[in-house]
């Protein structure tokens, strides 16, 4: 296994997760560092969206320990690694219907907004400045993923592409220091997955951990520097594209997918 | 963009017109209506509370009597104890009512659909026993009255029609500021989609804690109108049905939070009871029918899920 966990990212140090007998993660570590963009690939059911949820502390594995720019995230639950700047993306579309697009993203910023209790039932004006502030901020979240002119529709009345970038949105939208994206190109066109690809890399910045799970083998090679390989419940392969490109191991799984295909 | 903008101008007219009537409704209306109307407006209050737990926590409570109930009888008892008019005991009701909210949300934050809903009962079942318990407080079975005045100089019925009617004008507008709220909103995605809240750093405990207690005040606050509109306040204006009919009345409104609709509601449990006094022997059976329906709606969630696609906001 690795030793000298030196990274300030966010890491993973094999994590083990079981559902009654179901052995849905097994001794999986990765480091993901910031300012690089990395990939987490592997046919479904392999275990990639209960990796995300063990790292956003939705689940809890069995084994293993995690932890984000030295800080040990060990017991921590979904909102207190909120709080440590990790956001997120859900493969299933998480919008609350009642809200416009512009409101889903609105609540993203939660944890930054600083209005209380009384301000929340009676204007004042230092309310409307912070809430100016929050919309501003929401707008240019959606901007940044060109869906800005649908901001006040519902999502009902969005196609699922636009609420995907929607979803984006509202996880980059409180600037967050780690970002995990769980398949943000599915159900997209090739025009939005091309604006999401450019969303994306325009978003990476030195101090960022982005995290991208995906299927679809091109659009992780073009947009990751470090890719991981996940296969039932096991880590395969990591490295450059190239590498994981060239790995046997990872070209007869997807030889396999491929015929399920 | 300029049909939403036309859109809220004509519902914003239609509030206005609906208020201006109320504000001249005492030019024509005397005596009794008068009255009826004042009581319509707390219970209105009361309405709102339990449908502010339904739009925000989505959950059922049978029980709010109790807090509505509690508001009342703060303001008797500080007016019989200390001689102070509701100036002062309107805003303890509410900060009561806030403490005993939270107090029964934070041990049942865990609880939540039918089992959140019995556990509300036992407040309302506990309610009557409390109020006749503590007899040397609350009256016992005879209750106590409320006379102070607010608007020294104005006649009582004028007052009571007046006061009862800001407080609701007033919540309502602070109810339409809370929905566009960081809180408001937060409430709504944690009901929605808890797992994504939780993401964004909303917990689950935080969501239910939160808006009990406020439904919890605000149930409260309709209680203090409710004591000081009818001017007593006795064990028989808070039996356990009266809990069922809070949520009876929220159901009636479409659980929706708006002054048009929430009046509906308050009206309709207003009127209700009255005539259901009248009929005797089938009031077991009429109060039966009361709660099946109530079951049936807090078993399918709210009723906005029965209406076309268009109409649910
Ligand atoms: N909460 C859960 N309870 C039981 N099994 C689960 C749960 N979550 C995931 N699994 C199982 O874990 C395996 C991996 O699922 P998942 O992580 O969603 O894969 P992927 O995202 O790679 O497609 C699947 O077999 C799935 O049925
Ligand atoms: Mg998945």
């Amino acid at each position: 296994m690795m030793e000298a966990v030196t990274s300030d990212g966010l890491v993973a140090e094999g994590i083990s997760l079981s559902f009654g007998g179901l052995h849905v993660l097994n001794d999986v570590s990765m480091t993901l560092q910031p300012g690089v963009v990395t990939g987490l690939i592997g046919p479904n059911g392999a275990g990639k969206t209960s990796l995300f949820n063990c790292l956003t502390g939705l689940y809890h594995g069995q084994r293993g320990r995690s932890s984000f720019a030295g800080t040990p995230l060990n017991g921590l639950g979904p909102a207190q690694r909120a709080a440590c700047g990790i956001t997120r993306s859900f493969q299933n579309l998480a919008m609350c219907p009642d809200l416009s697009l512009l409101e889903n993203v609105l609540v993203g910023l939660t944890l930054k907004r600083r209005s209380g209790w009384f301000s929340a039932f009676v204007p004042t004006q230092a309310q409307r400045a912070e809430q100016q502030d929050a919309e501003r901020r929401a707008m240019a979240a959606l901007n940044e993923l060109g869906i800005a002119s649908v901001a006040h529709e519902k999502p009902s009345d969005l196609p699922p592409g636009t609420l995907r970038l929607g979803e984006i949105a509202r996880a980059i939208a409180c600037e967050p220091r780690a970002i995990l994206l769980d398949e943000p190109a599915a159900g997209l066109n090739a025009v939005e997955t091309r604006d999401l690809m450019r969303a994306l890399k325009r978003l990476m910045r030195p101090d960022l951990v982005l995290l991208v799970v995906e299927h679809d083998m091109d659009l992780i090679m073009e947009l990751c520097e470090q890719i991981y390989v996940l296969n039932f419940g096991k880590m395969i392969a990591s490295g450059t594209p190239a590498e994981i490109r060239a790995h046997p191991d990872v070209i007869r799984v997807y030889l396999g997918d491929d015929a399920d295909d | 963009m300029s049909a939403r903008g036309a859109h809220v101008d004509v519902v914003r007219l239609l509030m206005l017109a609906l208020v201006a009537i109320l504000l001249l409704a005492p030019l024509l209306a005397g005596g009794f209506l008068l009255y009826s109307l004042s009581l319509c407006f707390a219970n209105t209050l009361a309405v709102l509370s339990v449908s502010m737990l339904v739009r925000y926590g989505g959950e059922v409570s049978i029980g709010h009597s109790f807090f509505v109930a509690l508001g009342a009888y703060a303001v008797a008892i500080i007016e019989h104890r200390f001689g102070l008019s509701i100036v002062v005991s309107l805003p303890l009701a509410v900060l009561l009512g806030a403490g005993a909210g939270f107090v029964f949300a934070f041990p049942s934050r865990r609880l939540s659909g039918i089992y959140l809903a019995v556990a509300t009962m036992a407040l309302a079942l506990a309610l009557p026993e409390i109020l006749i318990g503590f007899e040397k407080f609350t009256g016992g079975f005879e209750g106590l009255y409320i006379a102070q005045d607010l608007l020294p100089g104005m006649p009582k019925a004028l007052q009571r029609y007046y006061v009862a009617l800001a407080v609701l004008v007033l919540v309502c507008l602070a109810l339409a500021h809370f929905r566009k709220s960081a809180q408001g909103l937060a409430l709504l995605m944690a009901q929605a989609q808890p797992r994504a809240a939780e993401a964004m750093g909303i917990t689950r405990s935080w969501a239910r804690i939160s808006i009990f207690t406020l439904s919890a005040a605000l149930a409260a606050l309709a209680g203090a109108l409710t004591g000081f509109a009818s001017s007593t306040v006795s064990p028989n204006s808070f039996t356990f049905f009266s809990g069922v009919f809070l949520l009876v009345g929220s159901v009636v409104s479409l659980n929706r939070l708006s002054l048009p609709a929430a009046l509906v509601g308050g009206a309709f449990i207003t009127l209700v009871p009255t005539y259901l006094a009248q009929a005797g022997d089938w009031v077991p059976i009429l109060y039966g029918v009361a709660l099946v329906v109530v079951t049936l709606v807090a078993n399918a969630g709210d009723l906005r899920r029965f209406l076309p696609r268009g109409m649910r906001r």
